[in-house]
């Protein structure tokens, strides 16, 4: 790609993006939400190398036309299962055979208009919707499988697709939900996923993100916490060509509980970015957020974690802790946990840290006979287990395991260090 | 709330509403240029201070590529925009023009100025043995223990001096750790700078005592620039102290200066600020807008370090930063800022490691009060030539009140896997237990807020050199007794 096409890509994508919400096909239920989103696209602005909200993600990856077609693909046969019941949007469009839901839960092909969407990539989101699902749990309804939500891209060249899940938790009810994201070939995908919970809602949430490492995604989560609710959010990222994670939490009544909890790794030249921000907008709510990242070869792993205390939220708690690993040299990590207060009786702290294994203990595995690469390996499982050993669902543990260690073996041409 | 806390809240109001101390106003002969910029007044400027072709050249270079940029709007400030065309360049005691060779020849009224503040030239030099480059407006006045100095071949003189007594020095380390296109403000000084200080340090010589600038700024509607350069030569050490206040004004008035150190191999620069400038009225109408560029560079084994005590200003935007380019250099920046009424503070500091071994250590407290916004923006990168770069951070804030806002925007790169970088903040308010603590020990509430005030701030007051602590606690006292969260 030229330089010129890297230095018009906020222009180029901006077009893009119009023509297509203005040619994409019409569906009744979600028309007025993208008129909306139409109309906020075209006030909005694409991310140019200046904009600070993507210092440290370029756009450079979609010069190739992501946003010029849609996918169009198949999903593979044998998709996961971790859990019995199980929804697959391919591309963003509900498969139908393969959805069964438990009862309690009711499917909606409709989708709200969203406030806290703030990216343009969420606006062309809303804008180009040809499918969207909703699932609506029922108030005092606890269901006790957990629902697996599959986003499947698929494609063999550069193209996108628009995928928008709704969950909606009522009064006193509870569920598990499993976000699982896969995808092989250079699909970019701009997801939405929002959440809004209700009294005495209980959610636990896992999003867990392994597609292939040519894919490209861009999503916002939102978790709208309307009544005295608690959402326990567990997400596993893997870095890929561009992912771009935005994740925005509303603490809006008193009482609401958010514990989020995440591992995010990026190895050769892959690519992830988190941006946290937690809305603390009324007295006595609280949130804890624990991040773990890694990067290694010429990856990179960025994050933003953000606590906004609002005027008159009194009486907040809030902490975030950014851990970070940094396996050999060439890859880099950018963190910024940032704190925004207009109140004193509150409680907040964050912490980050940037490191690297202590050369003591890869020396006492050593010792015992075990290969660098191995003892290396370990350590690194050692850093981020304290979160997969927390993790509630045994399915997804056992996922995550072997996910993980594959995620953070040696690499071939990796620093190959005298053992 | 409980009446305890009612009391104590109306303590806290009557203290915020404390008037300047070091609000008057000195009436000197002026001699400045009309307001506005342009290439004229740059000429015009440099006629005056008789400058070579060279550093007219190099401010007009400036001023072309100032005019290319754009104000940056990322901190977290908010003020109308300033009418650059309203500032006066250039302003100058009339009695300078037969520059005083000693004190007994500086007009009386000036020296009467430095008296209120409490800061008599004659005593500090015999007392404190302080070397005084004292800044009225914008152009050196008096500078004393001269001799002493030269006896140790230490420079410290006026940059508007040392352009005509050592231009290859300035022309070597003039813009180069602040180049004159780094930022907008910046480039703004370096077109129109009009004095500061200049200090060289030669090989290997510890300077015999601290060196310290007062600035003020006195000329309704004159904007200063001043430009610092200070460089130790391999092996030396300078603690270099500043101060400021500044009279009360209902304009307000634009400051932008740039500070540029160069610690050459070896050498250690300790620079020490207290910053009480005007910060407004209740509402901040009237207070300085402080925009500063201060950096350094640390060579190998090199050292420098900032202190900063910041209570004044109605918006304070200043990053002091340390290039850390030679191995095994150190960088630190302490702070405490305080910010009150409607003040705005957007300060932090930046430390670029580059070579290896470096450490650097950020500690920084907050305190914000009343209706103002206290952020704390830093930036710490480790390059990947970093092997083994260390920094530690720490930052803190305490609010007092719920009106105000205390924000923290840490930015932490790391390219090299053996650099550890850590950063800690936190936000507290006063506890309750510590102040019934003190009360059932009979101190009174303003005592023992102004007590743990000044614990919180322990870490930053103990880097200040002795003249300047007692400065400190005395502003942050008078600044925030009885406070209570």
């Amino acid at each position: 790609m030229s330089r010129d096409t890297a230095l018009n890509l906020p222009e180029d994508l901006k077009t893009r993006a119009l023509e297509n919400a203005r040619q994409a096909t019409p569906v009744e239920a979600l028309a007025p939400l993208r008129r909306d989103a139409l109309t906020a696209l075209e006030g909005a602005a694409f991310p140019g190398r200046k904009t600070e909200a993507w210092k440290y993600t370029s756009l450079f990856p979609l010069t190739d036309g992501h946003l010029a077609r849609r996918a169009e693909g198949e999903a593979p046969a044998d998709l996961p299962m971790l859990g019995e019941y199980r929804l697959v949007l391919v591309n963003g469009r509900l498969d139908e055979d393969h959805t069964a839901l438990p009862e309690g839960v009711t499917l909606g092909r409709q989708a709200r208009r969203l406030e806290g969407l703030t990216t343009p990539f969420a606006f062309y989101n809303g804008a180009a919707l040809e499918d969207a699902v909703t699932l609506d749990v029922a108030a005092n309804t606890d269901v006790s499988a957990p629902i697996q939500v599959l986003h499947v891209s698929a494609g063999d060249s550069p193209s996108h697709c628009n995928t928008r899940l709704e969950v909606n938790l009522a009064a006193g009810s509870r569920l598990t939900l499993i976000e699982q994201y896969l995808g092989d070939g250079p699909v970019l995908t701009n997801a939405v996923t929002a959440i809004q919970a209700a009294d005495n809602a209980h959610l636990t949430h896992y999003r867990l993100q392994a597609d292939a490492g040519d894919s490209l995604h861009i999503g916002t989560l939102l978790f709208q916490q309307t009544g005295v609710s608690r959402i326990d959010s567990y997400q596993l990222m893997a870095g890929n060509r561009l992912r771009r994670n935005d994740v925005r939490a509303f603490l809006d009544k008193s009482g609401a509980e958010l514990n989020m909890h995440g591992i995010f790794v990026a190895r050769e030249r892959s690519h992830i970015d988190n941006q946290l921000c937690v809305e603390h907008r009324v007295p006595e709510c609280t949130s804890n957020q624990v991040y773990r990242g890694l990067a290694g070869e010429k990856g990179r792993a960025v994050l933003n974690g953000r606590i906004h205390i609002h005027p008159g939220a009194k009486g907040t708690l809030a902490e975030l802790s950014n851990k970070n690993l940094l396996l050999n040299p060439g890859a880099e990590i950018d963190t910024k946990p940032e704190l925004e207060i207009y109140n004193d009786d509150v409680k907040c702290a964050h912490g980050a840290t940037v490191g690297q294994l202590d050369a003591l203990q890869q020396f006492y595995l050593q010792s015992r006979g075990i290969p660098l690469a191995e003892a290396k390996r370990m350590l690194s499982l050692g850093f981020v287990n304290e979160l997969i050993m927390s993790l509630p669902d045994q399915a997804v543990a056992d996922w995550a395991q072997p996910w993980l260690a594959a995620e953070l073996g040696q690499r071939p041409g990796a620093d190959e260090e005298a053992a | 709330m409980s009446s305890q806390a009612e009391l104590d809240n109306s303590e806290l109001d009557r203290v915020i509403r404390s008037e300047y101390e070091a609000g008057f106003t000195t009436l000197v002969e002026s001699d400045t240029l009309p307001p506005g910029l342009s290439e004229d007044v740059i000429r015009a400027i440099s006629a005056k201070k008789g400058e070579p072709e060279w550093l007219l050249e190099w401010r007009l270079e400036a001023y072309r590529n100032w005019q290319t940029m754009q104000e940056p709007n990322w901190a977290h400030v908010e003020y109308p925009p300033v009418d650059l065309n309203a500032i006066s360049y250039y302003s100058a005691p009339k009695s300078m023009e037969d520059r005083p060779q000693s004190l007994d020849e500086v007009d009386p009224e000036l020296l009467e100025t430095y008296k209120k503040l409490g800061i008599p030239l004659h005593e500090q030099e015999m007392l404190a043995g302080v070397a005084v480059d004292a800044v009225f407006d914008s152009v050196s006045v008096a500078t004393t223990f001269k001799s002493k100095l030269a006896e140790a071949g230490v420079i410290f003189c006026s940059i508007s001096e040392a352009v005509h007594e050592h231009p290859e020095l300035v022309k070597k380390y003039l813009g180069s750790v602040v180049p004159k296109g780094d930022n907008y403000f910046a480039g703004l000084n370096s077109a129109v700078f009009t004095d500061g200080s200049f200090v060289y340090i030669p090989k290997g010589v510890r300077c015999p005592m601290e060196l310290s600038t007062y600035f003020r700024i006195n000329e309704a509607n004159t904007g200063q620039f001043e430009r610092t350069l200070i460089v130790a030569d391999e092996g030396s050490y300078v603690s270099y102290l500043e101060g400021c206040t500044a009279p009360q004004r209902d304009e307000n008035q634009l400051h932008a200066a740039v500070v540029e150190l160069v610690a050459l191999p070896g050498a250690e620069i300790k620079y020490s600020t207290v910053q009480n400038w005007y910060p407004g009225d209740e509402d901040g109408k009237g207070g300085i807008y402080n925009f500063v560029t201060k950096r350094g560079v640390a060579h190998d084994n090199a050292k420098i370090s900032w202190t900063q005590v910041e209570t004044g200003s109605a918006i304070t935007w200043k990053y002091p930063s340390v290039v850390l380019r030679g191995d095994n250099s150190v960088g630190e920046f302490y702070s405490v800022a305080l910010t009150r009424h409607a003040q705005q503070a957007d300060t932090g500091t930046k430390m670029i490691h580059l070579g290896r071994n470096t450490k650097s250590t950020i500690v920084s407290k907050g305190i914000s009060a009343g209706k103002s916004s206290n952020a704390y923006r830093g930036l710490v990168r480790m390059g990947p030539r970093a092997e083994n770069a260390r920094n530690f951070t720490q930052c803190d804030s305490l609010l007092l009140g719920d009106t105000c806002g205390a924000h923290t925007f840490p930015y932490i790169e790391t390219k090299h896997p053996s650099a550890t970088v850590e950063h800690e903040a936190t936000t507290s308010k006063v506890s309750d237990d510590q102040l019934f603590l003190c009360r059932q020990r009979g101190i009174d509430p303003e005592k023992a807020i102004s007590m743990i005030v000044n614990g919180f701030c322990k870490e930053v007051f103990k880097e200040l050199p002795m003249e300047f602590a007692v400065e400190a606690g005395k502003l942050l006292e008078v600044s925030l007794e009885g406070a209570v969260g």
